[in-house]
Parts: structure tokens; C-alpha cells; sequence
């Protein structure tokens, strides 16, 4: 059952679809014709490229798991190896002033590195991958996040390196497709053409047989580590050039979505099977169907629930074969999918387009609204202000945006968003620098970009809708602190994930007040909290006994607070305050016991509320340049300053106040 | 089984070297409260980490917990809301935990399709139709029995303590004494071996998962009746958290070799590392290299302990 496409005498279907692969052709057209139907301009050549130039990070990650997968091992740390070499690249290039040249060679020799350590520890100690690669896993994305301090983001890079990501040869084809390309024909040959590629399979099957059978088994599976560690490298400098930043969060999940492309493609957990073809179909499936849903504008949860549905029939439908009954069972079941996707796909669409004709008869506009995080409950109650609004200004509203941590997942998004040819978009910007070379983009294009929450560079957007800046943020912050502890005491930090940007922009102007109006008050030690209430749980707890002079907690995300709540609750020191940035709803309970004295924040349904009206006004044409107000529905005049539409200031939730807000 | 006792005391030998640097360096780490706080903080990851225990000795893997954590999490939440009494809340809230479990089960012992691709498939779609339903909206405003069972603190943490060392003894004694404990290890061992010495592999590998997902469950509950809410993201990266307890606990990843002991003991390292660090004053930013680097040594110290004992041998162990 070796997978070679080579090998003749053999049917056709088991020479190229060794794995039942075939499964996977069939689902891409099944989603090639799904999408056509439903999503603008999915079917389209500039969309097709799209779709190849945001999967070549994913691809080749995929293509040097598979290699490893076959010997029967697994390499988690790739991910983390983007991490690491996307920041030893900023490192080398910014604060060393190597040419980005040098710090590219850097960078790669970064990744042999740690290929290499993979490597030594499993062939030469013998420990099992799965172990090695756990532990690196954590080591590298450490020593990135350690050199870093979460914070510094590398960016502005020179053109030449940023056209490698977001460049086009003759204005259609990706720069970086030929890097694919070129990887995936190599990977072939090695794996297909090649004795050693024979030799890989022989190990997978069975490590001792091929010892026995003369093959060197520790140097051809250290060789597949190595590459594993190098070609993530590779992966990390396109994605710093597609992104224009490097930055110690680079790749954060990437080794389960690979490994998830992998799997699909047939490649067999336990080693021995596996194509590299296969492989390509498992990635372009799922990365197919992420464009498809976005254009759709269908939610994006759908996807990380059709992968796995993909993922369990992909295996159980190729596993059948032989018997002309189950061959029939088979086709029926396909069929059967076929037709219900049709179906869902027909009354969709027709739900969609039917209320369209409806209204104005002419062109609806569409705007399209991204949080940093969907499913975060801060962008939850401000999506129902953006609801609001978008119902009184009849306009049709899309929300979409990052499900995981992935930094890159916004600049997909929009991407998504400019092929589907919008009219507006308005985005709370994760990464400035990555965001806003797509943001330009998008304006070329002639849509109305607005930044709302968190702003990007000025000249990618219309208009910022300023809500509050990182500095008075952090300034309200500390004023707070300060006159809770009379100016004098010691507090600690409850952040958010360590390399979350505006959190540390948050810091950085805390630190900056306190040098300069509170030199009496003094931050103790800043800890991360991941989004987690309970690790902001945990967190607390140990700042709490490693430091029993501390007055104060400050938790700067929205679980950070009531996190920290619970833990000084629970220690019984009533001494301690705790102060943050969250939701009113979420401290309500606290704030009314007295554990947390005061929470910062904006009204988030008026956040939302305002930004759709100023996109709609935007795309009418309803606000001239220069102008200094305009009238936004309920909240009636709103001033403009610049290119920025003021909401108001920060505001303080009390126990006087709290109960008059439900968000 | 030799080799699992070397990887012990290995482990117990880190534990007393980090012990020791503590007790010089920062004294206030040995209190009851500091104890009280830490096992409590890891007694989700020690109840997950007993049913990966099992998996992984089967020879199979689960990486949905974190995802089914989460869902058992809410689910215990909204049971309490829509009038349960919390106990019976948690209980069914376990009952869901079994359901996910034992769905993976199925299609993992007879539908025959491999362990990571199911909890992979079932992880990423698990996580994502809860953030679907929820929105991440929390589960806010419980009735005031829920936290703590409506007990006292103390109290219920004594509960909550002596159900996991009630489980873990459980599972420890069980897997060493009963029929269905060595049928365990025999089906990680060889399943053809445990097929012809009368063992049905399919309905071991079936009930492993299932009891993790129930031991998920109950996890997630004695988890959520800490606070008075309950967020629609927990359980992030537990998954990582169990498996890498496990492992480290000397559990071979090829099934049929390790121990509750053991996993005991990773629990024990990978709790006490990261709180450790904070009270030597250690920046949150170095961490997680930190962390990753002492898994490391930990496991390659083993390692050339066995490889210098077993001298000669050409041992091409490899997953």
C-alpha cells in the first residue's frame, strides 16, 4: 500500500488516490459549486490566487510535516519555530542593523537550529517526538516572547522583502506562490522519487524491520526534523513580509491546523502512509472552504465545524473500498451530502437575495464589521449596538472576525471582504502594522475603510472611531489607582495575553504616568492572564502571596478582572482593591460586594452604534471632508476632529453608577 | 513497567531539586495556603489528566478535553440556572462530558477511524459550535447555592479534594488490581495479544473514552462552582496541559506502559514550575522558555539515565 504514484500495474483510483484521497476532490468541488452559488466573486481567478497566497505559510508547514508524519512522528513546535525566526529576523535586521539579507540568513539558520535540537533529542536520546517537540513547542515561542518582552513589534520593512508577501508578478500571481510551488515539487521528489523518500515510508511501517533492511533509521528521521525546522523558517519570512511584521505571537496554532491538512490529505497518524498530493488537497479544502464561508458571509465558527465533519468522513469514506456494496453505500452517502448541500445552498441564497429586491430596489449597502475577537463578550455587546444601527440606516451589516489568536487571521478577513467587494469596512485593529498594509488596499479599491475600538496607521483609514486613546486608557487607569491608594502604595497587573498589542500600549502609558505624576506608586510585576478568567484567577492568587504588600490588582482584560475579584475575594484580604478594564456586567456582582472599586470603560453598545452609522453616512457621501459634526441617529451631533470621530471620554463604572448599564 | 519506575524518580528527583532551590531562595512558597492554592488550581488538569492516563495507555489519544471542558463548563452553568440543585447540576453536567466522550469513543473503537483525527475533528467543532451558540456571552447571574455548592469555601474544597484523590486512588488501584485495568494495558500492548487472550479491545478503547469525558466533565463542574459565573472560553490549551502530564509521568505515547503514579507527578512539576518562577521573581515574559526548557531536561536527563544503564543496547525507540 506504499503511497507511489509511481508504482504500475495498480488500478488508477488506488495510484493516485493511494489513501482515499478522492474523498477530498470531491469535497472541493462539492465547495467549488456551493460557493459559487452563494459567495460574490468567489468564483473568480483573482479570487483562486487569493486563496493559494494566504495558504502558503499553512502549505509549506504541511509539507514539512508530512515527510515527519510518515516516519510515525509528529513535530507540535513548528509554530512556535515561526515564532522565533520571525523575531530573530526583526532582531537581527532592526536592532542589530544587519541588511535584511543577513537577517533573513539568520533567520533560517534560526530554524536549522531548532530542527537540529528536535532532531538530536529524538534520534540521539531517543525520546519520543511527541515529547521533544511538546517541550519546544513551549521553548521557542518562550524565547521569542523572552527576547521580545511580548511587546516589541518589528515592522517597516524594506520594500523588496515586503513585495515577497504582498507583491504580484504581472498584477494577478502571488509573489510567494512560486516558494510554494517550488517547496511542494521538492518535497515530491524526495518523498516519491527518491531512495531516501522510500526509506521514510520503510521507517513509518516499521523502524526495526528497516533496520534490519540496512536503512540508517537515525539519520533519516533526524534529516526530516531538521527540514521540519528550516522550512518553518522559510514559512515565517513570507509570513513577515505578508503581515510587514515580526512579532513573538507569528504562527500561533499553526501546528494544529497543518497537522489538521495533513491528516485530512491521508496521511496515516501511525506512519507509513501519505501523499504529498494528498496533503495539498487536505489544505486547499479547508483553506477553501474559510474564503468560501467569508465571502458567503456565512459565520466562521461554521468552519472549524465542517473541518471536522470533513475530517471524520474524509477517513471513514476512504476507508471504504472493494465490495461492489459498500462502493454503492458510498456513492449513495456522497450523493445524499451533495444534495443536502445543494439544498442548503439554494434556500440560503434565495433567503439572502429574496428581502434585497425589496428594499430601495437598488444597491444595498453592505458593511462589514470586524472585532478582534469574536465570541469575546466586550465585541458581543458592541455587535448589538452595530445591529441597532444597522437596522435604522438600512444597510446590511457583516460580522466576521478572528476565532482564535492567529495575528494573521484579521488581514484574511479583509482580504476576503475586498474580493467580495464591499462598500465599507470597519475594523478593531489586533496588529497596526499588519492590518494596515490590507487596509491601503482596501482604499485603492475605493472602499471606505473606518478603524474603530483600536486604531490603525492614519493613512490606511477615513476615519478612527476614538472611543478612548491607549493613552487616556492608561492615564484613567492610573488617576484611578492613584486615588484609591492616596498616591502611595504597591499594585500588579493582570494583562492579557503578554504579546497582545494594545495592552501593552495600555502599560506603557501607565509606567509613563506613574514616572511622571505618581513617583510613590509602585508596579510590582505584570502577569498574563491568556484571556482566561481562570488563570487571571490563578494569577492572582500567587502575585497576592508573593507580594502581601500589595493594595491594588489591575486587570486590564475583560475575564482579568473578575478573575482577579474572585482570587482576593477568596483570600479574605479586604485590604486589597482591584480596578480594571472590563465589562460592567461581568463585575456587577463584585463591584456591589466592594471587592472591585471601580471599572474603566466606554459605552460598547454606542461603540458600535457609531461606528455603522458613520460607515453608512461614509458610503452615502453624507460627510464631507473637513467637516466638524455630523448627526448620528440616537446619539445625536457627534464631533469629528480631523480624521477622528470622538465618542467621549473613558468612563468610570461605580457602585452609584453600575446598575444603569446592561452590557 | 521497570522503565515507567525510572521515569518516576526521575520526575520525584526534579520536584525535590525545584523544592530545594524554593526552600533557599523564597520560604513563603511552603504555606498551607500557598498548598491549598496550587492544588486547587491544578485539580482540573490532575482529573483530566487520570482519563488521559487511560487513553494514552490504550494506545489512543484525546485531544478534545479542552473543548469538552469548556462545553461541561456551561453546561453545569445553565443545568444550575434552569433550577437543578448544583450537585445534580454537575452530575448531569458529567453525563454530558460522557456523551462527548463516548461519541469519540464510538467512532474511535467501531467506526475504526483513528484517535487523533476523531478528537482533532471533534476539538476544533466541539469549540466552535459553542462559540456559535454562546457568542461568548457567560453564564451570568446563577443562583447563589451554586458557588460552593451553596457551602462553605473550606468545606467544599475538602469535597472537591477528596473526590479527585478519591478518583485518582480509584483509577491507581483499579488499573493495577481489576480485570478491566489490566485489559487496559494489555490492549496498549498488543490489541491482536489482548484480542487472543479473550479481551475486546473495541469496548475498552470505547469505555476509556467515555470515562474521560465523564471525568472531563466532572472536572469542568468542580472547576465552575469556584467563581459565581461561568465563561464560554475555559479549558483553553488543557488538552496540552494533560497530555504533556502524562507523558512527562512516564506514560509511553505507544500505549501499554505507565501509571497514575507517574502522571501524579507530571501533574505535580508542570503546577508547581510556573508559580515557582513567580516567586523567584522571574519576568512572565521568560516564562514559558522557562517551562519548556525544564520539560526538556527533565525528560533527557531520563533519557540518558536509561540510555547509560542499558549500555550497549542500540534501543531505536521511536513512537
Amino acid at each position: 500500500m506504499a503511497a507511489l504514484p509511481s508504482s504500475d500495474r495498480r488500478p488508477w483510483r488506488d495510484r493516485w488516490f493511494p489513501n482515499g484521497e478522492w474523498v477530498l476532490l470531491f469535497a472541493l468541488v462539492l465547495e467549488a459549486g456551493v460557493f459559487s452559488a452563494l459567495g460574490p466573486n468567489f468564483f473568480t481567478l483573482a479570487n483562486f490566487f487569493e486563496v493559494v497566497r494566504l495558504s502558503v505559510e499553512l502549505g509549506l508547514l504541511a509539507l514539512a510535516l508530512t515527510p515527519v508524519m510518515i516516519t510515525g512522528g509528529i513535530d507540535l513546535s513548528v509554530g512556535s519555530m515561526m515564532a522565533l525566526a520571525a523575531v530573530v529576523f526583526g532582531a537581527a535586521w532592526r536592532d542589530a542593523g544587519l541588511p535584511a539579507g543577513v537577517a533573513i540568513a539568520l533567520a533560517l539558520l534560526a530554524g536549522c537550529a531548532g530542527g537540529a535540537l528536535n532532531a538530536l533529542l529524538i534520534t540521539g536520546l531517543g525520546i519520543p517526538p511527541i515529547i521533544v517537540t511538546l517541550g519546544s513547542f513551549s521553548m521557542f515561542r518562550g524565547i521569542a516572547e523572552g527576547i521580545t518582552h511580548g511587546a516589541a513589534n518589528y515592522s517597516n520593512f524594506p520594500k523588496a522583502l515586503v513585495m515577497l508577501g504582498q507583491g504580484y508578478w504581472w498584477g494577478v500571481l502571488p509573489v510567494q506562490l512560486p516558494i510554494l510551488a517550488v517547496a511542494a515539487v521538492a518535497y515530491a521528489l524526495l518523498l516519491h522519487r527518491s531512495a531516501i523518500g522510500r526509506t521514510l515510508y520503510a521507517i513509518g511501517f516499521s523502524p526495526a524491520g528497516a533496520r534490519y533492511a540496512g536503512v540508517r533509521v537515525a539519520r533519516r528521521v533526524a534529516l526530516v526534523y531538521f527540514l521540519s525546522g528550516m522550512v518553518a523558517s522559510v514559512a515565517a519570512i513570507v509570513y513577515v513580509a505578508h503581515l510587514g511584521q515580526a512579532k513573538s505571537d507569528a504562527g500561533t496554532g499553526y501546528e494544529l491546523a497543518a497537522i489538521t491538512a495533513v491528516v485530512l490529505g491521508g496521511t496515516s497518524v501511525s506512519g507509513g502512509r501519505g501523499t504529498v498530493w494528498g496533503t495539498l488537497l487536505g489544505l486547499f479544502s479547508i483553506t477553501i472552504l474559510q474564503n468560501g464561508l467569508r465571502l458567503a458571509a456565512l459565520p466562521s465558527e461554521l468552519t472549524g465545524v465542517l473541518t471536522g465533519a470533513v475530517l471524520v468522513l474524509a477517513i471513514v469514506l476512504g476507508r471504504l473500498r472493494g465490495g461492489v456494496r459498500t462502493r454503492v453505500a458510498a456513492l449513495a452517502l456522497c450523493a445524499a451530502i451533495a444534495a443536502a448541500a445543494v439544498l442548503v445552498a439554494g434556500t440560503h441564497g434565495w433567503l439572502v437575495r429574496s428581502p434585497r429586491q425589496g428594499a430601495r430596489g437598488g444597491h444595498r449597502l453592505v458593511i462589514a464589521m470586524m472585532p478582534k475577537a469574536k465570541g469575546d463578550p466586550y465585541f458581543t455587546s458592541c455587535r448589538t449596538g452595530a445591529e441597532e444601527a444597522a437596522r435604522e440606516t438600512n444597510v446590511d451589516l457583516i460580522w466576521d472576525g478572528p476565532t482564535g489568536l492567529d495575528p494573521a487571521k484579521q488581514n484574511e478577513v479583509v482580504e476576503g471582504w475586498i474580493t467580495r467587494r464591499v462598500d465599507a469596512i470597519a475594523v478593531s485593529v489586533e496588529n497596526q502594522a499588519g492590518i494596515s498594509t490590507v487596509l491601503r488596499k482596501a482604499r485603492q479599491r475605493g472602499i471606505r475603510v473606518l478603524t474603530w475600538d483600536a486604531d490603525a496607521a492614519p493613512d490606511a483609514r477615513d476615519y478612527f472611531i476614538n472611543q478612548a486613546t491607549p493613552q487616556g486608557i492608561g492615564f484613567t487607569l492610573t488617576d484611578e489607582a492613584a486615588r484609591l491608594l492616596h498616591g502611595q502604595g504597591q499594585f500588579a497587573i493582570v494583562t492579557g495575553a503578554l504579546s497582545a498589542a494594545n495592552q501593552n500600549q495600555w502599560i506603557a502609558f501607565i509606567r509613563q504616568r506613574l514616572a511622571a505624576q505618581y513617583p510613590r506608586l509602585k508596579l510590582l510585576d505584570i502577569r498574563p492572564s491568556d484571556d482566561d478568567r481562570d488563570k487571571a484567577f490563578a494569577e492572582t492568587q500567587t502575585i497576592l502571596k508573593v507580594y502581601p504588600k500589595v493594595q491594588l490588582i489591575m486587570g486590564i482584560a475583560a475575564p482579568a478582572v473578575p478573575g482577579a475579584a474572585e482570587a482576593v475575594r477568596q483570600s479574605g484580604r479586604t485590604d486589597v482593591y482591584v480596578i480594571g478594564l472590563s465589562l460592567p456586567n461581568l463585575c456587577k456582582r463584585y463591584v456591589h460586594d466592594g471587592v472591585v472599586q471601580s471599572v474603566v470603560l466606554w459605552n460598547t453598545r454606542d461603540l458600535g452604534y457609531l461606528t455603522v452609522y458613520t460607515a453608512a453616512r461614509l458610503s452615502e457621501n453624507a460627510i464631507p471632508a473637513g467637516a466638524t459634526a455630523f448627526l448620528a441617529g440616537r446619539l445625536g451631533s457627534i464631533e469629528v476632529r480631523g480624521d477622528q470621530v470622538i465618542l467621549g471620554k473613558p468612563f468610570i463604572f461605580n457602585r452609584a453608577n453600575i446598575d444603569q448599564f446592561d452590557f | 513497567m521497570r522503565h515507567s519506575h525510572r521515569r518516576e524518580i526521575s520526575l520525584a528527583a526534579a520536584i525535590v531539586a525545584i523544592a530545594a532551590i524554593m526552600a533557599l531562595a523564597a520560604p513563603g512558597f511552603f504555606t498551607w495556603g500557598n498548598a491549598r492554592d496550587l492544588v486547587m488550581a491544578n485539580l482540573p488538569v490532575l482529573i483530566v489528566a487520570l482519563g488521559m492516563t487511560l487513553v494514552i495507555l490504550t494506545g489512543q489519544i484525546d485531544i478534545s478535553v479542552g473543548s469538552q471542558f469548556a462545553i461541561c463548563s456551561v453546561a453545569a452553568g445553565v443545568f444550575a440556572k434552569l433550577g437543578m440543585p448544583t450537585p445534580v447540576a454537575c452530575l448531569a453536567a458529567c453525563l454530558v462530558g460522557a456523551a462527548m466522550g463516548a461519541a469519540n469513543g464510538a467512532l474511535i473503537a467501531y467506526g475504526r477511524v483513528p484517535s487523533i483525527v476523531v478528537t482533532l475533528a471533534t476539538m476544533v467543532a466541539l469549540r466552535d459550535g459553542l462559540r456559535w451558540v454562546t457568542e461568548g456571552a457567560w453564564v451570568q447571574d446563577l443562583p447563589r447555592t451554586f458557588q460552593w455548592f451553596g457551602r462553605s469555601q473550606a468545606a467544599s474544597e475538602a469535597i472537591a479534594m477528596a473526590i479527585a484523590a478519591l478518583l485518582a486512588a480509584a483509577i491507581g488501584w483499579g488499573l493495577r488490581n481489576l480485570a478491566a485495568g489490566r485489559a487496559v494495558y494489555a490492549t496498549g500492548s498488543s490489541a491482536q495479544a489482548a484480542r487472543l487472550a479473550g479481551i475486546r479491545p473495541a469496548h475498552v478503547i470505547f469505555a476509556v473514552l467515555a470515562l474521560t469525558g465523564a471525568l472531563t466533565g466532572c472536572a469542568a463542574s468542580l472547576n465552575a462552582v469556584r467563581f459565581n459565573q461561568v465563561p464560554a472560553n475555559a479549558g483553553l490549551g488543557l488538552e496540552m496541559q494533560t497530555i504533556a502530564a502524562a507523558i512527562v509521568g512516564g506514560t509511553a505515547v505507544t500505549g501499554g506502559r505507565g501509571g497514575i503514579v507517574g502522571t501524579l507527578l507530571g501533574v505535580a512539576l508542570l503546577g508547581i514550575i510556573g508559580p515557582a518562577l513567580t516567586y523567584l521573581g522571574i519576568s512572565a515574559y521568560w516564562e514559558r522558555a522557562l517551562q519548556g526548557g525544564i520539560i526538556l531536561a527533565a525528560v533527557a536527563m531520563d533519557a540518558i539515565r536509561v540510555r547509560t544503564r542499558e549500555h550497549g543496547s542500540l534501543a531505536v525507540e521511536r513512537s
